[in-house]
């Protein structure tokens, strides 16, 4: 694998908000380090208020950092080069509400310096995959969260930007919305896109990043693959045995530390793959059946949890 | 072209701005109402008509510069809408122009109506409509071009009560820049002295604009004078326009 070329770097970001009457408060950034590799899913996490979205509203040009710098594929942030570059979907985002989609999706076509051919073009594509042609000529005033955020998507995609920037794509979706939004960021990854993005909610970045960082404190005080994060942490082994006699499943229980019997099955959990392993051979050795060997990994909210639990009370 | 957009869009959603309608009625039901006045001062009915009708043109498209303007920019930052367009590959000072021109169009509209409008009362009442009142009105629309660019700046500093009352102060003290000077004698070198005089050199004297009392008493105004006046404008408002395009690049939004 030949050396990853960065997408997004930041370099030393510190920002501190003022309060009332100028006064300062606690950092939000403190010298945030980021780096975010070209075709990667990259999921930014952080509790309430640990300035993720802050971070964005910088790498998107809205915002000014107190000191430090970013780049995006090469370009210093704030510029219109780097804005180029970005797709943008704010934290709830929104439009004029006095528009429609299409002319909504005209509108930054036209921003983003589009010909009316391609602005065309772009509608064709991006109602298409958002879903957006039965509710083409509506108001958006009348609008769910759900279609906001649809419409939010085609915005950010609109001229095809390379690297796109998500803040909690997810929020306030349903299920339903919440697959497709997934999906969509997979394909984005398969159009050799980079997205980077925010959320909350932990079970879809898991099911969809390649790498995680956590931000806290204003540093990043987490990151890596998401493989190598959780699968070092295999918290227990299910071993489902069919057929077992008893005084072997007794044998077989007393490494477990948890057992439970059922008609057909007993199940044992251990703590430990050795004698998960142990556990398995004995089954098989016996002449009974194994039906389920599965290590059950620490879950990405599992980690996230525990990771700030031990920030806070200063492990 | 990204500034075009912005205009356009600022046009159609000023339109839509209840207070417009609000303000045009007013100035409707002023300058028919002006015909009532016209018969208390006998024999002087179009005299006063043109009179109060232009007055009316400039005092309500004031306001609907500074009710509209100042909240311009402030609304966007409000409502985050700005989040998805300055985070497009355009520069901040195409949006704070774009703005104002949307906002300028829609003025030029507003103008454009209330003055045919009382043109053709006047003519129907028959007042001479001529040059000098197309040129009377070319002046209110530059002052109101003027008092929209302040507004306009406000609205990308502060919020828009606050941004009305400044613009409010500064349309009064600029239709009478010379009281700016005519404090008693014994403030002589003083420092409230000293920082009215510095208002009225800053102040823009907006009277310059006001032609139209020349034109209902029928006293010609040189053109010269009326390009001189719009060069006037034109200079303060590219300057307001500068200062809000500075203020505006640098702010966290
Ligand atoms: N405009 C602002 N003025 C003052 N303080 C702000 C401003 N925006 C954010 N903050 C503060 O900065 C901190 C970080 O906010 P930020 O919105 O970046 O967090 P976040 O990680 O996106 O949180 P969330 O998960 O709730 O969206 C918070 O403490 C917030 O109160
Ligand atoms: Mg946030």
């Amino acid at each position: 694998m030949g050396a990853k070329t960065i997408a997004i770097e930041t370099c030393e970001l510190h920002k501190v908000y003022r309060k009332h009457l100028g006064r300062k408060g606690k950092p939000t950034l403190a010298g945030l380090n980021l780096q975010i590799f070209e075709n990667e899913i990259y999921g930014f996490l952080g509790k309430n208020g640990a300035g993720k979205t802050t971070t964005i509203k910088m790498l998107c040009g809205l915002m000014k950092p107190d000191s430090g710098s970013a780049r995006i594929l090469g370009q210093k942030v704030p510029s219109r080069d780097a804005r180029k570059l970005v797709g943008y979907l704010p934290e709830n985002p929104y439009f004029y509400e006095y528009l429609t989609p299409k002319e909504t999706l005209t509108f930054y076509g036209r921003l983003r310096g589009l010909s009316a051919k391609e602005r065309a073009r772009e509608w064709d594509r991006l109602s298409l995959d958002l879903d957006l042609r039965d509710i083409a000529d509506q108001r958006v005033r009348g609008f769910s969260k759900g279609m906001r955020q649809r419409l939010g998507f085609a915005v950010a995609l609109v001229g095809n930007p390379p690297i796109v920037i998500l803040d909690e794509p997810m929020s306030g979706l349903d299920p339903m919305g919440r697959r497709r939004i997934r999906d969509l960021i997979v394909r984005l990854r398969d159009e050799k896109k980079t997205v980077f993005f925010s959320s909350h909610v932990l079970s879809d970045v898991e099911l969809i990043s390649d790498r995680v960082g956590m931000l806290v404190n204003g540093r990043l005080h987490r990151q890596g693959v998401m493989d190598d994060l959780l699968a070092t942490r295999v918290q227990l082994v299910e071993v489902v045995a069919r057929g077992l006699e008893p005084h072997v499943a007794q044998e077989i229980a007393r490494t477990a530390f948890r057992t439970r019997h059922s008609e057909e099955s007993d199940h044992f959990s251990f703590s430990d793959m050795d004698q998960a392993n142990a556990a398995a051979a004995e089954v098989l050795a016996h002449g009974a059946r194994l039906i389920e060997f599965s290590p059950v990994r620490e879950s990405l909210e599992d980690y996230f949890v525990r990771e700030q639990v031990q920030v806070e009370v200063g492990v | 072209m990204r500034t075009l957009t912005v205009a356009l869009n600022t046009y159609r959603e000023a339109v839509r701005d209840k207070i417009l309608y609000v303000l045009l009625f007013f100035a409707g039901a002023t300058i028919l109402a002006s015909k009532a006045l016209g018969y208390i001062s006998m024999g002087q009915d179009v005299k006063i008509i043109a009179d109060i009708s232009l007055a009316a043109i400039s005092i309500f498209g004031a306001l609907i510069a500074i009710f509209v303007g100042t909240n311009l920019v402030y609304k966007e930052i409000d409502k985050r809408t700005i989040y998805t367009i300055l985070s497009q590959p355009m520069w901040r000072y195409e949006f704070v122009l774009g703005k104002y021109l949307g906002l300028a169009m829609l003025i030029g509209t507003t103008t454009g109506l209330m003055g045919f409008g009382a043109a053709a009362y006047l003519w129907i009442l028959g007042g001479a409509v001529n040059a000098a009142y197309f040129e009377a009105l070319f002046l209110i629309y530059c002052k109101l071009l003027l008092v929209t660019g302040l507004s306009v700046l406000m609205s990308t500093i502060t919020s828009p009560i606050l941004g009305a009352i400044i613009v409010l102060t500064a349309y009064f003290l600029g239709h009478a820049t010379g009281i700016l000077l005519e404090l008693p004698g014994h403030f002589d070198g003083t420092l409230s002295k000293q920082a009215l005089e510095a208002a009225y050199y800053v102040v823009p004297n907006l009277g310059n604009f006001d032609i139209w009392r020349e034109y209902a008493n029928g006293v010609a105004v040189p053109h010269s004078y009326v390009a001189w006046a719009a060069a006037y404008g034109a200079i303060y408002t590219v300057m307001l326009l500068f200062f809000a395009a500075v203020a505006f690049q640098d702010k966290d939004v």
